[in-house]
């Protein structure tokens, strides 16, 4: 009869030292899980229950294809998917053998037999193999010493001890290995002894099992195997049971808590931030403990696996600010755990004796929130659904309500909250640009329009930019475009000062915008401005406004498309396009800008991080309001560098971003690289190849 | 301890001023108000002291333009009790310093703390006039202040980069030139829940005719020369120009 015998020659006082081992342990799990739950339990409500069922099934998916992990770093992705369907296949395997064991035949049914024993056993001994594979391969990755996988802390190399994370990794790895090869030796032993007794050809079945049997026979063991099934089946089953009870106190919980959380994912995550209601504003603004924290922004601090990902996108982790997004979350886990008392097993340890007072500015110093340009390349990178962004506001927004900012900062915010533009120029003054022009641009809130032209603040009133705007209203009336502009009764759209954590002055900017909006009269809303362009699609809906707008990119190749925009003139250029944060990584605008530079017949060649994957300038989250010379080298500077890197005659940086502009030409000049790399905004191409 | 600080909202110079008609006064109708650059000083260095050793700050200020946006935003920061005097036009800084005396002569205090001067008054003499009508030691141009069992020490600015320390019992009146850290951001949220919550007393202001004071007889925008010449050239060229034109305008 083809099967096995699940507790092979075992006395019974053996089998129930097992049972009592297996509960124990099996306690400690739930232990260790309830803690968790309790924890996550004092969060604050994250409605994050609606479409339940959606979100299981979108989740499952992520998690199946693995399509998160894979993204770009298709080698970890591999690697992991290996594991993960081995660890689930030799899982359902274990769950099969206690159920048929332990549970149905009392009801004298027993499935571990004939055909089926045959099929699982193969099916296991693949899994086997590929879940080892993805193991090995793991370990060869972490032996090269990748930049993602250093732990080492800039900010406080010499305060803070993270061997224990260290450990932790070494410990799951090796002990995931230990199980699979264990595994394997039980089954050959098993095969080797009983094969001598028994015919066992069925065996065959377990193809891996069978050849570690030949290697016993081979190595003149085979008197021995019964002896090396006994003492590996024990140390086995401890490793394994001593794993289950290791689950819910270390980074092995990642497999339990990284579905939920991407399951609870916010899709909206630092597009759209998180309002203060009116009962909250009543507490605070911002979060100053831990209470604060909603129970996904607690389940974020536990998903994160250290994988680094998004230390190696975050600008401002490479400018060398004290910022890395998974050094914040890990600080706000040990936080959240030393707080409830319930640490894990191996938490990094705070060497300095310095115990913090407060959250924002304490756990999380100034420096390092102030360092953010919210250019959301660690909530997109995150493979487990982390939203980082929204702690980081969240705590920015109690620094907002203590002041705790520099002064450029607060001027800026001053000048926003009196004149409506981070100029501090009258706010008669924002059309002064339209001046120069040989016509009269629409005023629409006296006369119709097709489409109100959302200026925002650069364009405006920055000295570089207006030349540019001056251009985007010639080129729109010369294709016809019928459109208008706000004069002075636009405002600031307050993306970035969201981001800055000043919420009240949004809201008051979103009211002073939308009633402006409301006495206008158009159909349409189009910006050349990424930021004015995010808030207004994806928050001013929170606000009831819903407006249909666009980018100068996509109206202009919507325009093209139409045949009524036409390039007369073919470029030549050799080109790289940036895209910028706002419109590429937030809202997925990457193709429009590529499809009108190919219309125009240049040459255009993506450096290595493009489209979602951009490399902010460095002036998002109103970085560009405060004091960027403490950085080793710009993130802009940075760029520029990594556009000069692709050779190949590639001269011309395109932008399509008022700010990206200023941040750009800037860093060629102080980069040392004027005459190498020529910065033009999009609209500057178009023109030419208009040919008008 | 008790600290009164004065305020007042002053044009705001980013905005184009126009003069009015009677071209006596700049035309109001438009004009956009902000507090006092040197008021918010005062506030700041009050708030400072609170913070520090605890204070009660009283912020004042006479009906006007915008006046409750202000009184709120400075309830925002930190002033406990909110005060405005009504019934006067101050037509120039006594009218203004007896009002606010008044109101004064019937409140605690053993601090005055108000802006050293601002963009719309005549003299810079309101902390002076303040003590006169209060019966009170002044000390003006003050930038910074440190309280301490009953006195106060206080730096007081001269010219030429000269820094002085006094020590004063108090009560005393105070032009404050600058605080010691800058004024610090008021957030939105917090001035708007100020204004909801927070309470302006009204008080009238009482008698407030003076013997002195000036008025304004005329006010006009600065009369444009006749225009600037350009001086190109080299360097020595361009010099010997500008020798030549001095020479000419009889500047030896």
């Amino acid at each position: 009869m083809e099967t096995r015998e699940i507790f092979r020659h075992f006395p019974l006082l053996l089998q129930i030292i097992f049972y009592v081992v297996a509960f124990s342990t099996i306690g400690v799990f739930i232990y260790g899980f309830y803690r968790r739950y309790k924890k996550y339990r004092k969060g604050r409500d994250a409605e994050r229950f609606n479409n339940l069922l959606a979100r299981f099934g979108k989740a499952l998916a992520m998690m199946a294809r693995h399509s998160t992990i894979a993204k770009r770093d298709k080698y970890a992705g591999f690697a992991h998917w290996l594991i993960f369907w081995g660890f689930v296949v030799l899982f359902i395997g274990t769950v099969i053998v206690a159920l048929d064991h332990d549970f149905l035949r009392f009801l004298g049914i027993h499935l571990l037999q004939g055909k089926f024993y045959l099929g699982f056993s193969v099916f296991l001994d693949v899994f086997g193999v590929l879940f080892i594979l993805g193991l090995f391969m793991m370990m060869f990755r972490r032996s090269k010493k990748p930049p993602q996988l250093d732990y080492t802390r800039a900010d406080k190399s010499a305060t803070i001890d993270r061997k224990g994370f260290v450990t932790d990794d070494k410990i799951f790895l090796w002990l995931l290995l230990l199980i699979g090869i264990t595994g394997f030796i039980i089954e050959g032993a098993r095969i080797a002894a009983d094969r001598q007794v028994m015919d066992l050809s069925f065996e065959r079945w377990s193809p891996v099992g069978w050849a570690i049997a030949d290697g016993i026979d081979k190595a003149g063991l085979t008197a021995s195997a019964n002896n090396i099934h006994l003492y590996t089946w024990w140390f086995h089953a401890v490793i394994v049971l001593f794993f289950i009870a290791y689950i819910p106190y270390s980074k092995a919980m990642h497999m339990l808590v990284d579905f939920a959380n991407l399951m609870f994912k916010d899709e909206m995550a630092a597009k759209r931030l998180p309002r203060v209601s009116e009962e909250r504003q009543k507490v605070a603004m911002g979060y100053q403990k831990l209470e604060d924290f909603t129970w996904k922004e607690l389940l974020d601090m536990d998903a994160c696996t250290k994988c680094g990902r998004c230390h190696v996108a975050c600008p401002a982790q490479n400018a060398g600010t004290p910022l890395s997004p998974r050094d914040l979350i890990l600080d706000l886990r040990t936080y959240a755990n030393d707080t409830n008392g319930v640490a894990e097993w191996f938490e990094q340890k705070d060497t300095s004796g310095k115990q913090p007072k407060t959250l924002a500015g304490g756990v999380i110093s100034q420096d390092t929130l102030w360092s953010c340009t919210t250019c959301m390349a660690c909530v997109e990178a995150c493979p487990v659904g982390i939203e980082h962004l929204t702690h980081i506001v969240n705590m920015r927004r109690t620094l907002v309500e203590e002041g705790d900012m520099e002064d450029m900062l607060m001027d800026t915010l001053a000048n926003i909250g009196d004149y409506g533009n981070s100029f501090g120029q009258s706010e008669r003054m924002r059309a002064k640009w339209t001046k120069e022009l040989d016509f009269q641009i629409k005023d629409v809130r006296k006369e119709e329009a097709e489409y109100l032209w959302f200026v925002g603040d650069y364009a405006s009133y920055d000295a570089r930019i207006q030349g540019l705007s001056q251009k985007v209203a010639r080129i729109f009336r010369n294709i016809g475009v019928d459109y208008g502009i706000l004069y002075d009764g636009e405002r600031n759209a307050g993306n970035d000062v969201r981001r800055v954590g000043e919420e009240g002055l949004y809201e008051m900017l979103v009211e002073d915008n939308m009633a402006a909006f409301e006495e206008a009269n158009f159909k349409e809303i189009f910006t050349t401005d990424p930021h004015s362009y995010n808030t207004i699609k994806n928050e001013y809906p929170d606000f009831g406004g819903e407006y249909s707008i666009y980018h100068y990119t996509g109206l202009l190749l919507k325009l093209h498309k139409e045949g009524k925009l036409k390039f007369n003139k073919k470029l030549d250029y050799k080109v790289t396009y940036h895209d910028p944060c706002y419109l590429g990584r937030y809202n997925g605008e990457v193709d429009a800008p590529r499809q009108l530079l190919e219309a125009m017949g240049v040459t255009l060649v993506d450096m290595p991080r493009c489209k979602e994957n951009s490399f902010c300038c460095g002036a998002g989250g109103g970085r560009i309001w405060m004091d960027d010379s403490k950085m080793d080298k710009r993130p802009s500077e940075l760029r520029i560098e990594e556009a000069l890197s692709l050779g190949n005659g590639v001269d011309h940086f395109i932008v399509a971003c008022p700010k990206d502009y200023a941040m750009f030409t800037d860093a060629v000049k102080t980069s040392g690289n004027e005459g190498k790399m020529v910065v033009k905004d999009i609209i500057e191409l178009v023109e030419e190849a208009m040919g008008v | 301890m008790n600290i009164i600080v004065p305020i007042k909202q002053v044009p705001d110079l980013v905005e184009e001023l126009e003069i009015n008609a009677a071209g006596t006064d700049l035309d109001r109708e438009w004009l956009k108000m902000k507090l006092n650059e040197f008021d918010d000083h005062a506030l700041e260095e009050a708030l400072l002291l609170k913070d520090e050793q605890g204070a009660h700050v009283t912020a004042i200020a006479l009906d006007g333009d915008d006046i409750d946006k202000a009184l709120f935003a400075a309830a925002a920061k930190g002033a406990d009790r909110l005060v405005k005097v009504t019934g006067v036009q101050a037509g120039s800084t006594h009218e203004a310093a007896r009002a606010m005396a008044n109101v004064l002569g019937g409140m605690e205090y053993d601090l005055v703390m108000t802006g050293v001067q601002s963009v719309d008054d005549r003299d810079g003499q309101m902390a002076v006039l303040l003590a006169h009508y209060l019966g009170i030691p002044h000390i003006s141009v003050v930038t910074g202040v440190q309280a301490a069992g009953g006195s106060i020490t206080v730096h007081k600015e001269y010219g030429g980069g000269m820094v002085a320390e006094f020590e004063a019992s108090l009560p005393v009146a105070l032009g404050i030139q600058a605080a010691r850290e800058t004024p610090r951001y008021v957030p939105v949220a917090k001035v708007r829940r100020a204004s909801r919550d927070a309470n302006i007393e009204e008080i009238a202001a009482g008698d407030v005719s003076v013997s002195a004071g000036s008025a304004v007889a005329k006010m006009y925008k600065p009369e444009t020369g006749a225009g600037a010449e350009m001086i190109e050239g080299s360097a020595e060229e361009q010099a010997a120009k500008v020798l030549e034109i001095l020479k000419q305008k009889g500047i030896k």
